[in-house]
């Protein structure tokens, strides 16, 4: 999946604006949004947000937990805990990145923000690469992932299920590479090898039948 | 702004008439006779889920048709109503942005679905024959493109290269058919408790919990995924 | 084949090593490769029959190493030409959401004959999928290729284009090196030629 992607997803989440003009409100597909009331705060969509906010038309209002003092208490708790503790959002960096780039007028402290946000992204990903060392050392093909935010699950998306799919891969050639040459001395009843199906991911097998005998 | 209200009230006179449309298609399905119609935004939330699902699974799900065409109306509709509108209306603007996010959801989900017709082509289809009418995993129009396409690429093959090729035996051209790895590890997500789902070879079982979140081989979670029961992410 | 210094299967790894090269291209198509790999196919192919027979006759052990070697080769060279071709035809798919339905001449000239076939077949049947799509009412699935960001979107022009006529009616002259703010939608098929280069 395409970063882009996951930025897409991300920008479903609702946050709240201050628009500085009043309209009814607007009947989307995905649901209503609205009445718009200038100056008063309002739940929008993040992509609609993020444009308002673009043509001066809002101000936007940090989620809660975008606030130094609870961000210190989750980069705390996520170091003291052996486990991933859950974010106050489920696109906490995807939320934060576009809100501080769109709009870090609207984001008191913003440095210290982005500083304290990217750190604590730091210790998850560093805890995240240690669990999957343990994890693929261990030759397991399961493990439960609670809390961790489609981001991050992205980040090793290249690196975990394809590593553990070429393991399992070569498990099962060297199985079925035992039942080859176990067949060798059998090959003369004509039963056409081994064939790579169903094994392996998406490649041509190419199978060792002893094709001529059968002209 | 008269307009603009027109826009508004047309809009929620279709979100009424695509919920007709809906009980329409529920009506045919004997087993749901009673199903509450759906509303434009849960077509919608289908469709995304559908399309999440299909880029993580490794192999073709399940068709959508009937909520694609509800979408693509819907979205005709609305693009219909906002035609004379002024282009700088701020309600334009919206709709707009939203109508670009639907169309790039049913874009992607499209193309993501071709790219494994054609990766897949001959397996799909040997597959999709041994199915009953109501679970293909094809709709129509991409049965016939997986037909096409199936005789487009054996032309090429045979005119190039296989038909110069001594001992073409029968089952040769079943060992180039290609299939998805359904071993292949996905993330999932429960959405409803799943109680004893084998999660290894060793037919070790776990308990989902709604909301949490797996690595696990596809094959093992697939029929939690048709049934809505989980999701990939 | 009883070529001193070559192996079995060289030719036809030749034809990936060559595609592998230019990886962003369609290479010509390897003609005189192409028909060596057959003909090497066709002569390993021979052997081993005349030899199996033997083999069958004589019950003769001795001969089992040499047909199994000969038939891992002959395989070897089909699955290596017929990575070739599959690998040039997952290109030429790919030129066809690229550039539309027709080739671009300087890269036509690279295709045999069945492959510009193959193209047009695709392309076909792309375009009429797309129509049919929804109970008729098409989509177009070359257009909206990137998630949204904006409606608009800065562009700078790469080339002298000339005119470009927006939806709304308004003209725009697109001069080399000049930049404007326009629909994403509408230019995005400009971008993906190269002509605008998006700016972020």
């Amino acid at each position: 999946m395409d970063p882009s992607i996951i930025e897409f997803i991300g920008e479903k989440s609702m946050i709240s604006i201050i628009p500085n003009f009043s309209n009814e409100p607007l009947h989307l597909i995905y649901g209503s949004v609205g009445p718009f009331r200038a100056g008063f705060p309002v739940y929008v969509p993040l992509w609609l947000a993020t444009h308002l906010r673009k043509q001066q038309k809002c101000r936007i209002v940090p989620p809660e937990w975008m606030d130094l003092e609870t961000l210190e208490e989750i980069k705390e708790e996520e170091k003291r805990s052996k486990f991933f503790t859950k974010m106050p959002s489920e696109h906490y960096m995807v939320v934060a990145q576009l809100v501080m780039s769109t709009a870090p007028d609207d984001v008191p402290r913003c440095e210290e923000l982005r500083t304290i946000i990217k750190d604590i992204f730091d210790i998850r990903e560093s805890k995240l690469r240690t669990s999957i060392d343990a994890f693929i050392k261990g030759e397991g093909t399961y493990a439960k992932l609670d809390n961790l935010t489609l981001l991050e699950i992205h980040s090793v998306r290249p690196i975990l299920p394809y590593s553990l799919d070429h393991i399992a891969r070569y498990q099962r050639i060297a199985t079925a590479s035992q039942r080859d040459t176990s067949m060798l001395g059998l090959s003369t009843t004509g039963g056409g090898g081994v064939s790579g199906s169903g094994s392996g991911s998406a490649t041509v097998t190419g199978s060792m039948s002893n094709s001529f005998f059968t002209q | 702004m008269s307009d603009s209200e027109n826009l508004e009230q047309a809009l929620n006179e279709h979100d009424l008439s695509t919920e007709a449309a809906l009980a329409d298609v529920n009506e045919d399905d004997d087993e749901d006779e009673d199903a509450e119609p759906i509303t434009a935004q849960k077509v919608l939330d289908i469709l995304e889920t559908a399309w999440t699902n299909e880029m993580c699974a490794p192999e073709l799900l399940q068709h959508q048709t009937d909520m694609l065409e509800l979408m693509l109306s819907q979205v005709a509709h609305m693009e219909e109503q906002m035609k004379d509108l002024d282009k700088n209306d701020f309600r334009f603007v919206v709709h707009q942005m939203e109508l670009e996010r639907i169309r790039y959801i049913m874009a992607s989900y499209l193309r993501c679905r071709l790219q494994k017709i054609e990766a897949f082509t001959q397996h799909i289809i040997n597959q999709d024959e041994t199915r009953d009418a109501a679970d293909k995993r094809l709709s129509s129009e991409e049965a016939k493109y997986a037909q096409d396409f199936a005789q487009h690429v054996d032309e090429y093959f045979t005119k190039v290269a296989t038909r110069y090729m001594p001992n073409q035996q029968r089952g040769e051209a079943e060992q180039r058919i290609v299939a998805p790895n359904l071993m292949s590890h996905v993330f999932l997500k429960a959405n409803v408790a799943v109680s004893g789902v084998i999660v290894g070879v060793d037919d070790e079982e776990v308990d989902l919990t709604p909301g949490s979140q797996h690595i696990i081989p596809y094959q093992l979670v697939a029929d939690l995924v048709q049934k809505n029961q989980a999701q990939l992410i | 084949m009883s070529r001193s210094n070559q192996m079995f299967g060289d030719n036809a790894f030749d034809l990936l090593k060559d595609l592998k090269r230019s990886a962003q291209t369609i290479p010509a198509f390897d003609d005189d490769g192409v028909r060596q790999v057959l003909e090497e196919i066709k002569a390993i192919f021979e052997e081993n029959v005349a030899q199996a027979s033997s083999y069958n006759n004589s019950g003769d052990r001795s001969l089992w190493p040499l047909l199994n070697y000969r038939h891992a080769a002959l395989q070897r060279n089909k699955r290596c030409l017929l990575a070739y071709l599959y690998e040039r035809m997952q290109r030429i798919k790919a030129m066809r959401w690229e550039f539309g339905p027709i080739i671009p001449s300087d890269i036509k000239q690279a295709l045999c004959d069945p492959e510009v076939q193959f193209f047009n077949n695709y392309s076909k049947s792309l375009a009429s999928y797309m129509r049919s799509v929804g109970d008729g009412q098409g989509i177009d699935l070359t257009g909206n290729l990137r998630p949204p960001k904006s409606l608009y979107i800065e562009v700078r022009c790469v080339e002298n284009y000339g005119k470009f006529e927006l939806d709304d009616g308004e003209v725009v002259h697109l001069k080399k090196n000049s930049q404007h703010y326009l629909p994403r939608a509408q230019v995005e098929p400009l971008v993906r030629q190269g002509i605008l280069q998006h700016i972020a």
